[in-house]
């Protein structure tokens, strides 16, 4: 069964796809208090995504959730550039692991905590 | 009679095992034959437990009626059956292990008094009945928390190294020293633990106190999001002739996954719940219990009841995936437990319904959901919006914080993220990672007095 990934939109990357054709995709959650682009993953990247990202996972809803920040920062990118949340966009991420994977390791050791 | 008490501990008695007085803690070192410092197990460098904190949960009656490192017998029995030798239900295997390296060293025998050191001080000891052998640390693992093969009813995938709890029983060191422990020398918690330490006697004050005689208790090894708060809120309105007094958070505190947040944030954060007024801090009691969490879902949901029916809680509430991780066990596997038992792991009825088992209620509860139709957080049972309905996941959550993405109050409270971030600055990251781990097992949460012996 496909499983789903959630690109989350803030103001920054909302202003981003303005223009792009890529609003009419986007979701809205939680009665619209989050916007996000919702991709379906076939059986085959779900299991690629899972195998090269060891805190990977499936959650309660069938999304791919606990991949790295880095991740969803290129996947975000790769939708803008393909204007797409289509497979192709997914493979243009996965042809980054080495980037995302080097910007994870030092992810994982410090995130700056936003200002609030 | 409609009306329901407090239940007695597990075992009919509370388990206190602290030594309050210097002077007779320090007679107790001096007649020690050796000496031990307490240090993290490690796997892959990283610490995964710390025997300390069991230490602690015995010797102020958590564990209630456990009073110390379990003997072979009863290690066999616990694996067998979940029942100590006295015929009590209890999970898991509880032990004080070191190599065999550090026992020729230490040139004790059963019949000896071992003094433990933790941060370089005096801390307990342990009088030592038996000592025993791990043949096959890994096979304890698998039987610990079972096999789909075993245990079919609820075990759906074997255990393996992703698993936390079935890394600690594998890197289990093969020398078990069986015994009673003692505290000689009481810890002083640090901030922020100290505002939020109840052991069972002290809880059962507090709650008599309150007036509270029905209490439901929340497990927690998470910062509350608005799922957790309203879980809470409803799970409450159970009781008996009205809703339960008191709702009682207890959160683990201990070595955890990555990706967990950092113990600090999590009690802090169940306590902003009631500073923000959304639980009054009347009905709302925020405390914890020392555990490295083990994962075991059933299992360690059996633990929380006998922890919390030791506190004095008349109501245990339990949701989907209980103190789960991955996908090894079925995700109801908690109330299955405890709606109608699990025979392959000798219960074949409900827990609270075998002899020497548990007097605390089990509140099941499915789950709740943010549905746009309703414009509320639903119920599940009572939400027909099925394909409106947008879950909570806490993964999904997590992946928000890490974003630096401010969470909109239908997920998170304003206050209880404040906290997140708050904590998020103090360790440069917002959940645990090797380096929280790490630090955090030589900072411990406790700092203990001088005891010159």
């Amino acid at each position: 069964m496909a499983k789903y990934m959630a690109v989350l939109l803030d103001d920054k990357r909302m202003d981003a796809v303005k223009g792009s054709g890529l609003e009419d995709k986007i979701d809205k959650m939680f009665g619209g208090a989050l916007n996000a682009f919702t991709l379906e993953i076939s059986d085959e990247k779900s299991k690629e995504i899972l195998d090269t990202y060891f805190t990977a996972r499936i959650d309660s809803r069938g999304f791919i959730t606990d991949v790295p920040i880095a991740f969803n920062r290129i996947l975000f990118e790769e939708i803008s550039k393909t204007k797409s949340l289509g497979e192709e966009a997914i493979n243009a991420v996965l042809a980054r692991t080495d980037e995302i994977k080097e910007a994870a390791a030092k992810e994982s050791e410090y995130l700056p905590a936003p200002e609030i | 009679m409609l009306m329901i008490e407090t239940p007695p501990p597990h075992g009919g008695r509370l388990v206190e095992r602290v030594v309050r007085d210097p002077e007779m803690g320090k007679k107790l070192a001096k007649k020690c034959d050796a000496a031990y410092d307490i240090k993290p197990t490690l796997s892959d460098g990283v610490p995964i437990r710390n025997v300390y904190r069991e230490i602690m949960s015995i010797c102020y009656g958590f564990f209630s009626p456990v009073e110390g490192s379990m003997k072979k017998a009863e290690v066999e029995r616990i694996l067998k059956e979940r029942r100590l030798l006295n015929d009590w239900i209890f999970p898991y295997p509880l032990v004080f292990d070191i190599t065999e390296e550090e026992l020729k060293d230490l040139g004790v025998t059963a019949g000896d008094k071992l003094l433990l050191r933790l941060k370089g001080k005096p801390f307990a000891t342990l009088d030592i009945e038996e000592i025993w052998r791990i043949d096959n640390p890994e096979e304890l693992a698998h039987k610990t928390f079972g096999t789909p093969e075993d245990n079919p009813e609820v075990v759906k995938e074997a255990f393996n190294a992703k698993m936390p709890g079935w890394v600690i029983y594998k890197s289990l060191n093969p020398v078990v020293l069986a015994g009673k422990y003692t505290i000689i020398n009481e810890p002083k918690f640090l901030s922020p633990f100290d505002r939020f330490w109840f052991p069972p006697r002290k809880s059962r004050e507090e709650y008599a106190k309150r007036g509270w005689r029905t209490v439901i208790n929340h497990q927690t090894r998470n910062v509350p999001h608005i799922g957790h708060e309203f879980l809470m809120k409803d799970a409450a309105y159970t009781g008996d002739l009205e809703p339960c007094h008191g709702i009682q958070v207890n959160a683990i505190i201990g070595v955890k996954r990555a990706g967990d947040y950092p113990d600090e944030a999590i009690i802090e954060g169940h306590e902003a719940v009631n500073l923000g007024g959304y639980i009054k801090p009347e009905r709302h009691l925020v405390t914890f219990t020392l555990w490295d969490m083990r994962y075991g879902n059933p299992l360690e949901s059996m633990l929380h009841g006998i922890i919390r029916q030791n506190m004095g809680c008349t109501h245990h509430m339990f949701g989907r995936d209980h103190a789960a991780v991955g996908e090894y066990y079925d995700m109801w596997a908690t109330q299955i437990l405890w709606g109608k038992g699990i025979p392959s792991f000798g219960f074949p009825a409900p827990i609270t319904d075998v002899p020497y088992g548990l007097k605390i209620r089990p509140q099941n509860m499915k789950e709740f959901w943010y549905c746009p139709v309703c414009n509320e957080i639903a119920y599940s049972e009572c939400c027909g919006h099925t394909k409106e309905k947008q879950k909570f996941s806490g993964s999904f959550i997590r992946g928000m914080v890490a974003e630096g993405i401010f969470p909109p109050k239908v997920i998170f409270r304003p206050e209880v993220y404040k906290v997140i971030v708050k904590w998020w600055k103090e360790f440069g990251y917002p959940f645990c990672n090797a380096k929280y781990v790490t630090e955090k097992e030589q900072r411990l949460e406790v700092d203990l007095p001088d005891m010159n012996i």
